[in-house]
């Protein structure tokens, strides 16, 4: 199994009812994903993006050649319980709603009443919508259904991702916790297959792309290298004075290479969100999908086991390491492992609620009942477990966040 | 199992919340006690009782086939016209279990509201006697006729194809043959002929009588009773009252007619009874003979000055309880309950390859002609007769026969005049309708459906 996917010359050709107007979907495609990548499929509309992915999944049969995904048919039961897959669009359930939504796919993995349980929960937090999660599906907008359908692909914490244009349709900063909740799946040895035409995304997140066109891969390669301007130099300074940029272009002058000098345009992303950033802190609600930089900790956590005794094992040592930390009287075992924003930009979005958090006494008492109302009785030592896998965590992760960085640098690396 | 049920659960909820079955449950919910409250049948007990079962069931059974149908179409064509399919079929559950999950949940929902409604029924008519406060001779005749399970017995048809061959050679030594039975085969002719024979041996002239004997009549209760009824028909005069006049003996009649001597106990009733009306004598059970003989002798009065006709079939008939109104009554609704797994298995194979509209049209198309398939095959005997025995013996014939037939165990064609659902015609019913029909028609879907591109746009 050298391959996390793989097709061996793939095609698929639609005609219509009287075997007539052959069309080439995909043609003779060879593509090869391996293991612990996040591999990029382009390509313009109806370039044979989503029809290669429905051949890999086996929603289509193809007309010639084979796939693999994880070494196997995906039909297969067995490799599909390690699949996670977002249609391109979200299909879902409209009369259920969100939490049963995840219920229903999670008892499809069957698992157990508890781990469903803990994941949903965590799910539901990471994709900002546990407060609309008992209002049905149908009634939510479009980001917001994205946002479910992404929840009902990661239910089973698969190693393989298949995500069909997983950013149509939500806000750059939902946007932005998906390239980032991808980056932290690849970090822990997950693959991640997407296909889409929104080329930022892309760039930010892929190891490999491949660009399809007619069917056909037309360009295949590592991303930093098929962008790589070989010829050209681009240096990026603080503000410097006159004199120096004078000294500079005496410098390049000597070189004789073209050059241009000016002020770097912030990136319309980091714009929006610094914006929203603010308007958040100025109001403390929203009527839609709550913008978190949270991923869900099942999908953080570096190994997932099943067996009870290792996470009581791993509760313990991480007591152990945060037991002198001077974080404060909510101190919990659980905040090594809470989930730690890779960026700083996204990272600066919690920063509001940790102040109010730290400076308004209501607004934490007024959060905090909500939060343990849906703790399971249980011993002492398993409600820590439970909140460590169902991050009930937010306070402490968020100033975890901007108090100790070191810190959540070394868990990021362990 | 747990993704089978998750699928099943899945469904219900598709079809309570999509409300496409509250509008059913309503307007049973309002329509049954409506009817317990309106029906009055003859204006007796027995009548509002028979009259209440009647609708009752056949309403309930109507609108719960008419749910499954439409549920079982839907769910699956709905799944696949809004694609949820997609993200259900890529996780770790196989294309049967997603099947048997829809079937399940359709037959589940349908079981559960047949038990609401059956109960809801039950009810009704157990408490129907104490609403309507009637008098002492209703509430026997009640016990008798309807709150009972009585097993009925036919008289055997009597050998007459010595009569035949005698009617048929005059036919053809007369020459009428073919003015009589012109262009039909002589086949047809013979079968014409023994119809005719044997409703002969059924009718009596004034003054006439008519013999029959049943075997192996077993009473469950010594003491209980025994009923004749009985149908007449076909009066040669009308008399003018309608009434017919007529003397009966019951009981052991071979001391008199093969000369064994034996302990003779004949019950003689005289009776009085409209035509073309079923009628019921009861008498004690105590004129069957020990090894389960007795006879049937009817008089048709001089004074009438008529003949009267026992139909065939039905036209006389020996009742006697063999089992309680409450056991027939389940085995009633098992027998609506085998119609709703059929038409599961039905629409969930019609949906693996049509679209909504269609599978809907083909399904209740398929209800519909099971529900007359009896008079649907038999208007196709009479195609035998003209020239297009061959096209249709291998084609069509064999279709309808496939299809299933409702009408052949109707729950309340037994219910009401309390006779016998024996559990040997229920096991007939789950045979064919679900061990066979059913299973093939699911066996044919899950194959469809497993070899079907589920993302392949139909347009």
């Amino acid at each position: 199994m050298e391959y996390a996917v793989e097709t061996f010359s793939l095609t698929k050709v639609f005609s219509d009812w009287w075997g007539r107007g052959k069309v080439y979907a995909v043609d003779d495609l060879n593509l090869k994903v391996c293991h612990n990548e996040v591999f990029g499929l382009l390509g313009p509309n109806g370039s044979g993006k989503t029809t290669t992915l429905k051949m890999l999944l086996g929603l289509l049969h193809p007309t010639k050649g084979k796939s693999l995904c994880l070494g196997g048919d995906a039909t297969d039961p067995k490799i599909s319980a390690r699949v996670g897959f977002l249609p391109e669009e979200s299909y879902l359930y409209r009369y259920l709603n969100a939490r049963e939504t995840l219920d229903f796919y999670g008892r499809l993995f069957r698992l157990d009443r508890q781990v469903r349980r803990m994941r949903i929960e965590a799910l539901l937090d990471m994709v900002g919508l546990k407060a609309v999660a008992n209002r049905p599906v149908g009634t939510f907008s479009k980001g917001m259904a994205r946002r479910i359908g992404l929840a009902q692909a990661l239910i089973n914490d698969p190693d393989l991702l298949i995500l069909d244009e997983p950013t149509t349709g939500l806000d750059p900063i939902g946007t932005r916790q998906i390239k980032d909740l991808i980056i932290k799946l690849a970090k822990r040895g997950k693959t991640v297959l997407l296909c889409s035409h929104l080329l930022a995304d892309v760039e930010d997140v892929c190891d490999r792309i491949a660009i399809l066109y007619g069917g056909r891969i037309q360009a295949e390669g590592e991303v930093a290298r098929l962008l790589q301007q070989e010829n050209k130099r681009q240096i990026t300074t603080d503000a410097i004075s006159d004199e120096a940029i004078v000294k500079i272009e005496r410098i390049l002058q000597e070189e004789q290479a073209e050059f241009h000098i000016n002020s770097p345009m912030h990136k319309l992303e980091t714009f929006f969100i610094d914006t929203v950033v603010t308007a958040q802190r100025q109001s403390r609600r929203t009527s839609g999908a709550v913008s978190t930089t949270k991923i869900g900790d099942f999908l953080a956590k570096e190994t997932v086991s099943d067996n009870i005794l290792d996470r009581l094992t791993s509760a313990a040592t991480t007591e152990a390491t945060t037991a002198g930390s001077p974080v404060g009287a909510e101190s919990s075992p659980d905040e090594t492992i809470a989930p730690k924003p890779d960026d700083g930009l996204l990272g600066r979005l919690s920063e509001p609620t940790v102040q109010t958090d730290a400076g308004d006494a209501n607004q934490t008492a007024e959060t905090k009942p909500v939060e343990t109302e849906t703790l399971p009785a249980e011993g002492p030592v398993r409600e820590d477990i439970l909140d460590e896998l169902t991050g009930r965590s937010k306070p402490q992760s968020e100033e975890d966040n901007h108090g100790d960085g070191a810190k959540a640098g070394e868990s990021d690396n362990a | 199992m747990r993704r089978i049920w998750a699928v099943a659960v899945n469904t219900i909820r598709q079809a309570l919340r999509m409300k496409v079955a509250f509008i059913f449950i309503l307007l049973l919910v309002v329509l049954l006690p409506v009817m317990a409250l309106t029906t009055t049948g003859d204006d007796t007990l027995k009548g509002k009782l028979q009259t209440f079962v009647s609708y009752g069931l056949s309403l309930t059974s109507l609108l719960l086939c008419l749910l499954t149908v439409i549920i079982s179409v839907h769910t699956l064509t709905s799944d696949m016209k809004y694609r949820q399919i997609y993200t259900v079929i890529t996780k770790p559950i196989r294309r049967f279990e997603f099947l048997l999950g829809k079937l399940l949940g359709v037959v589940l929902l349908g079981a559960v509201l047949l038990v609401v409604f059956s109960v809801l029924i039950y009810a009704i008519v157990v408490y129907t006697p104490r609403y309507f406060n009637p008098s002492q001779a209703e509430i026997i005749q009640a016990q008798n006729e309807f709150f009972t399970a009585r097993k009925a017995l036919s008289p055997p048809d009597p050998d007459v194809s010595k009569e035949v061959a005698q009617a048929l050679k005059g036919l053809v030594e007369s020459g009428d043959i073919d003015q009589v039975y012109g262009g039909m085969s002589n086949e047809e002719i013979i079968r014409e002929l023994t119809v005719l024979q044997t409703a002969a041996k059924r009718s009596a002239d004034a003054g006439q009588e008519l013999l029959w004997e049943f075997e192996n009549v077993r009473l469950q209760d010594p003491n209980g009773s025994l009923f004749i009824r009985f149908k007449y028909e076909q009066v040669s005069v009308t008399p003018a009252d309608s009434q017919i006049y007529s003397r009966w003996l019951i009981g052991d009649y071979r001391a008199y007619k093969y000369g064994i001597p034996g302990d003779v106990r004949l019950y003689p009733v005289q009776r009085k009874d409209p035509i073309k009306t079923f009628r019921e004598i009861e008498v004690p059970g105590s004129v069957v003979a020990d090894d389960g003989y007795v006879a049937v002798l009817f008089l048709n009065d001089q004074s009438n000055g008529a003949s009267v006709m026992f139909p065939l079939g039905e036209g006389i008939q020996l009742l006697y309880k063999a089992d309680t109104f409450t056991a027939n009554f389940i085995r009633a609704n098992l027998v609506i309950l085998c119609r709703l797994i059929f038409l599961a298995s039905l629409g969930i194979l019609a949906s693996t390859f049509l679209s909504f509209p269609v599978a809907i049209l083909g399904c209740v198309a398929v209800f519909a002609i099971a529900t007359v398939n009896e008079f649907v095959v038999e208007s196709f005997y009479y195609i035998d007769s003209l020239d297009m025995t061959i096209v249709y013996a291998y084609t069509l014939k064999w279709l309808i026969r496939l299809l299933p037939q409702f009408d052949k165990v109707n729950p309340s064609r037994y219910l009401v005049p309390g006779e016998l659902l024996s559990w040997s015609a229920l096991g007939f019913v789950v045979l064919s309708l679900i061990c066979i029909k059913a299973f093939l028609l699911m066996i044919l879907g899950l194959i469809i459906f497993s070899f079907r591109e589920l993302a392949r746009i139909i347009v």
